[in-house]
């Protein structure tokens, strides 16, 4: 979190490398519960109203002000954030262009911006008797896709009867950590309804990778933590949204994993499970090293993405100890197994989303100090310094761990300002070595992890 | 027979690096290893010498299974200045008797043990668990005349690598009549290996150039650290370099025996074994993924930004699937439509079946690949005793480019194999007498901008190489 007077929407973020693989695409209508259950507040309800359109939020009285109005509890200018900076405002654009129009060709469809397939992240595709008069399908990715259906909620938002009232009524918690997860990781990794399969990915669609924090910051955020916040919805961390984040990004993975959809039918099991660089490689750059995570395994394998498993586990192994063992050799057994059985690796990916699911509820109760925060980020250091995971994946989601907990040791004045000028450097460096995965190579990860290193906050 | 000059850089990422002849170097990224000389010859002979043992069928059989053929003397047996070691041909000798020098001194087969000792070998020797790859069989088997104690004679050095008697067969049995200059079909029958034959030699070539029932480069190697085998049967023949003249003597021993004989039996033995591996339970779909060996190694390994362009015609396959390496089949598929038709439909049916299978039910690809071993099988005969015409080698060349612009371009495997399929058919023109010495110099230019196309494996560009081989065409002319 950042500090009140600070909007998160102009952050200190490097973007670089980040911002450019972002590809804008939220949820249409969350309809389930999420599946490792909220921590905190009452599950989202099913949200199955009319969508207005974000015509209905953008009054220039109501979140389309270019300034705040006095005695507002938010800046007001959410709407304008979204229209002008945001991504989500040009998914649906985005399936018009010279990408769009390739991708739809090579998957055999007329064209993308009327297939399903792509409208359902790239629009808040809702069904025809579930749009209003002024809903329109090219906003893309609009206020309703993640805030839910404002016909039933809008009136008692309208009354400012307060956000508690406001999610009773339906409103979609997204400033719940698990919530957020939940809703974003639906079209930014998929869910059982949505999924961007190695054939969409094969005919053109870009890689996508994710972390909670990192994205909300990005996107950026509409939204200010001030002190009319904090009093309404209480005061996140960067640290507990990450965390939470790759809990959820593994729970899907594994939802996915154990899809008998995505078991192997002639040749393979579904390959966007798999880690990108483990295939996309120049074959005179070798990947297998012999101390990897995936140790063990022998060369010449392909590996399941588990970037986010290793940054969850050195999570656990701060909050949760007993879990963090349990993920591991569930991880090394789903490794070992997908090599060799199928129906053993879609057991071991049950296990690991067991105990992935458990520490969601762990994570949203717990107070992230200061300590857990330096050990975090020293526990994440440590895993590239150490060999034990140099994959390009694991240095993607290292370099946006790092940045969110340097987030938060500056917005809970952690660390002073010359060691937030300090970290802001050497992420920098880090984010420059990740932002080409053609180009990446894993002895300059661990060069800036060193420089990292030396500016963690003593 | 034609020579080739090897002048090319040997690293596997820029092969091809220069020409000075008609006829290319690629530089061989690969050791040069016929294995140990235990081998039977498998497909139906054409001409008569060869034994008519029915190819594998079951490839469980490891090779040190099959009969010994006798105990392998070493290279020194051979080597004598007066007979194979001599530095000047020998006048009135029906041989140059150079063949030693030239394998000693430019063969790479010569050197396959040695590499085992380099850093590239200690790295990959680690990454297999092995204590090191000098003394591995793995290695071995394909980097030495590997053959079982018993059957190495005082003189035999594993570390002569891939010796003469990998390729020519133990000498034991053969070397006193060899050297009472009997025939050579006496030779033969003594059990010299047949190497002048060109599916005998296919046979033999592609034992380590592909693998065979004992010895296969999997992918376990490859992620170890091997670099990627290809292989075209009559352009390394002549990159090897070949250590035979083809010459009026050589004629009168041994027939005439044309590149395009050689390159057809190359591509349809090269199936055969593809289709073996596909074939073996060892490479089967254990739980999920089947041997990657046998894929197309660029359809995985391709950077994000240079996609796949899916040309749904080729294969039937959709984006973002793992394809099959069926540019050998390609090649086959050519060479039949213009000798055979029928048996090309056939092959080219079963393999867009394959393709197809490969995507839904691994029972069905094993049934497929059972099918075009068959086709590729039938066709051996046909290719091997076709006398290739002028117009059979022009229709070849235009159905070659042909199946390179309608898709196969799109492939780096394809692309390799167009490239050599060309030379070897230009060389085969040349030799016959159908280009003249002007519209072989304009080839010989062509060629080089074709292989200067994918020289570098990691970065295939196909529109480079579709301009290469637009350019090419126009050198033909019509």
């Amino acid at each position: 979190m950042r500090a009140a007077d600070e909007p998160v929407s102009q952050n200190s973020r490097v973007r670089s490398g980040i911002a450019g693989g972002l590809i804008a695409a939220v949820l249409v209508a969350a309809a389930a519960l999420f599946p490792c259950g909220t921590a905190k507040g009452q599950a989202p309800a099913a949200d199955n109203g009319i969508h207005l359109g974000v015509a209905a939020c953008a009054g220039n009285n109501c979140h389309g002000a270019v300034e705040r109005l006095k005695g507002s509890s938010v800046p007001q200018n959410e709407y304008l954030i979204w229209s002008q900076k945001d991504k989500h405002r040009l998914a649906y654009a985005a399936l018009l262009g010279e990408r769009g129009i390739r991708i739809a060709k090579n998957l055999g469809l007329p064209d993308a911006q009327n297939a399903q397939i792509c409208l359902d992240c790239h629009a808040d595709n809702v069904p025809q008797d579930k749009r209003g008069r002024e809903f329109q399908l090219t906003d893309g990715v609009g206020c309703e896709a993640c805030h839910g259906a404002a016909v039933s909620w809008l009136g008692v938002h309208l009354s400012g009867a307060g956000h508690r009232a406001n999610l009773a009524a339906g409103l979609y918690p997204t400033d719940q950590p698990a919530a957020r997860a939940q809703k974003c990781l639906s079209c930014h990794f998929g869910d059982d309804k949505r999924f961007i399969t190695h054939q969409i990915m094969g005919a053109g669609h870009p890689p996508m990778p994710f972390e909670l924090d990192t994205y909300t910051a990005i996107e950026p955020a509409h939204f200010v933590v001030d002190q009319s916040y904090v009093e309404r919805k209480g005061r996140p961390n960067d640290v507990q949204v990450w965390a939470i984040g790759q809990a959820g990004d593994l729970i899907h993975r594994m939802d996915a994993l154990i899809d008998p959809k995505n078991a192997p039918k002639g040749v393979n099991p579904e390959l966007v499970l798999f880690d990108c660089q483990s295939c996309h490689h120049a074959m005179n750059q070798l990947q297998w090293q012999p101390q990897r995570g995936s140790a063990g395994q022998p060369p010449g394998r392909l590996k399941l993405y588990d970037a986010t498993a290793v940054m969850l586990r050195v999570i656990a192994a701060r909050v949760a100890p007993d879990a963090a063992k349990a993920l591991g050799d569930h991880m090394a057994a789903l490794h070992q197994a997908t090599g060799q059985d199928w129906a053993a690796a879609q057991r071991e990916g049950q296990a690991v989303r067991q105990a992935a699911s458990q520490l969601v509820p762990a994570l949203a109760q717990h107070d992230f100090t200061r300590d857990d925060m330096k050990a975090m980020m020293t526990g994440v250091i440590d895993v590239g310094l150490s060999g034990d995971d140099t994959d390009y994946s694991a240095a993607q989601q290292a370099a946006m761990a790092l940045q969110s907990i340097a987030a938060a040791l500056k917005a809970y004045g952690y660390a002073n300002d010359d060691q937030v000028k300090g970290m802001a450097g050497a992420l920098g460096g880090l984010f420059e070595v990740v932002s080409n995965d053609q180009t990446y190579r894993p002895e300059a990860f661990v060069k800036a992890l060193a420089d990292l290193q030396k500016t963690v906050p003593q | 027979m034609r020579s080739r000059t090897v002048l090319g850089s040997i690293r596997i990422v820029s092969r091809l690096i220069q020409a000075t002849r008609l006829n290319h170097a690629i530089g061989l990224t690969v050791f040069m290893a016929c294995a140990s000389g235990a081998f039977t010859p498998a497909i139906g002979q054409t001409q008569g010498q060869m034994p008519a043992a029915p190819f594998p069928a079951a490839p469980g059989q490891t090779m040190r299974a099959q009969a010994s053929d006798g105990v392998h003397l070493g290279v020194a047996a051979c080597a004598g200045s007066n007979c194979h070691g001599a530095t000047e041909p020998i006048a009135g000798s029906s041989v140059m008797q150079n063949e030693f020098t030239i394998w000693t001194t430019r063969d790479k087969h010569r050197r396959a043990y040695d590499v085992l000792l380099d850093d590239r070998a200690v790295r990959m020797a680690r990454a297999l668990g092995l204590p090191d790859a000098k003394s591995a069989p793995v290695c071995l088997d394909c980097h030495a005349d590997n053959v079982p104690a018993e059957e190495r004679g005082r003189q035999f050095q594993l570390a002569d690598g891939v010796g003469c008697e990998a390729c020519h067969g133990g000498a034991s049995t053969w070397l006193g009549i060899h050297i009472s200059g009997v025939s050579h079909r006496d030779n033969l029958a003594a059990g010299l290996y047949p190497t002048e034959q060109p599916v005998a030699r296919a046979e033999k070539c592609l034992s380590c150039h592909f693998g065979d029932a004992g010895r296969f480069v999997n992918h376990r190697l490859y992620g170890a650290g091997h670099p990627r085998l290809t292989f075209e049967l009559d352009t390394f023949t002549a990159i090897e370099p070949a250590h035979f003249v083809v010459d009026r003597d050589y004629v009168q021993r041994k027939g005439v025996i044309t590149d395009l004989q050689v390159w057809s039996a190359g591509q349809a033995i090269a199936l055969v074994r593809r289709m073996d591996a596909l074939l073996d339970p060892r490479h089967n779909h254990q739980g999920t993924f089947p041997e990657p060996a046998l894929f197309d190694c660029q359809s995985c390994h391709h950077v994000f930004d240079s996609l796949h362009a899916p040309r749904p015609t080729a294969t039937g396959l959709g984006p973002g699937t793992v394809k099959l390496n069926d540019a050998n089949a390609a090649m086959l598929r050519v060479a039949a439509q213009r000798i055979a038709p029928a048996a090309a439909t056939a092959l080219a049916t079963h393999m867009q079946e394959l393709h197809r299978a490969t995507d839904t039910d691994w029972t069905l690809v094993q049934r497929e690949a059972g099918a075009v071993r068959r086709a590729a099988v039938e066709l051996v005969p046909a290719l091997a005793g076709h006398q290739f015409t002028a117009q059979d080698m022009r229709a070849m060349a235009d159905g070659v480019i042909a199946a390179a612009l309608n898709g196969g371009a799109d492939e780096y495997s394809h692309a390799e194999q167009t490239t050599m399929a060309l030379e070897s058919l230009v060389s085969g023109m040349r030799s016959a007498g159908f280009l003249d010495d002007g519209r072989a110099q304009a080839l010989k230019t062509a060629m080089s901008g074709l292989y200067e196309s994918f020289a570098n494996d990691a970065v295939y560009r196909p529109d480079a190489f579709v301009k290469a081989l637009h350019d090419f065409q126009r050198m033909m002319g019509r």
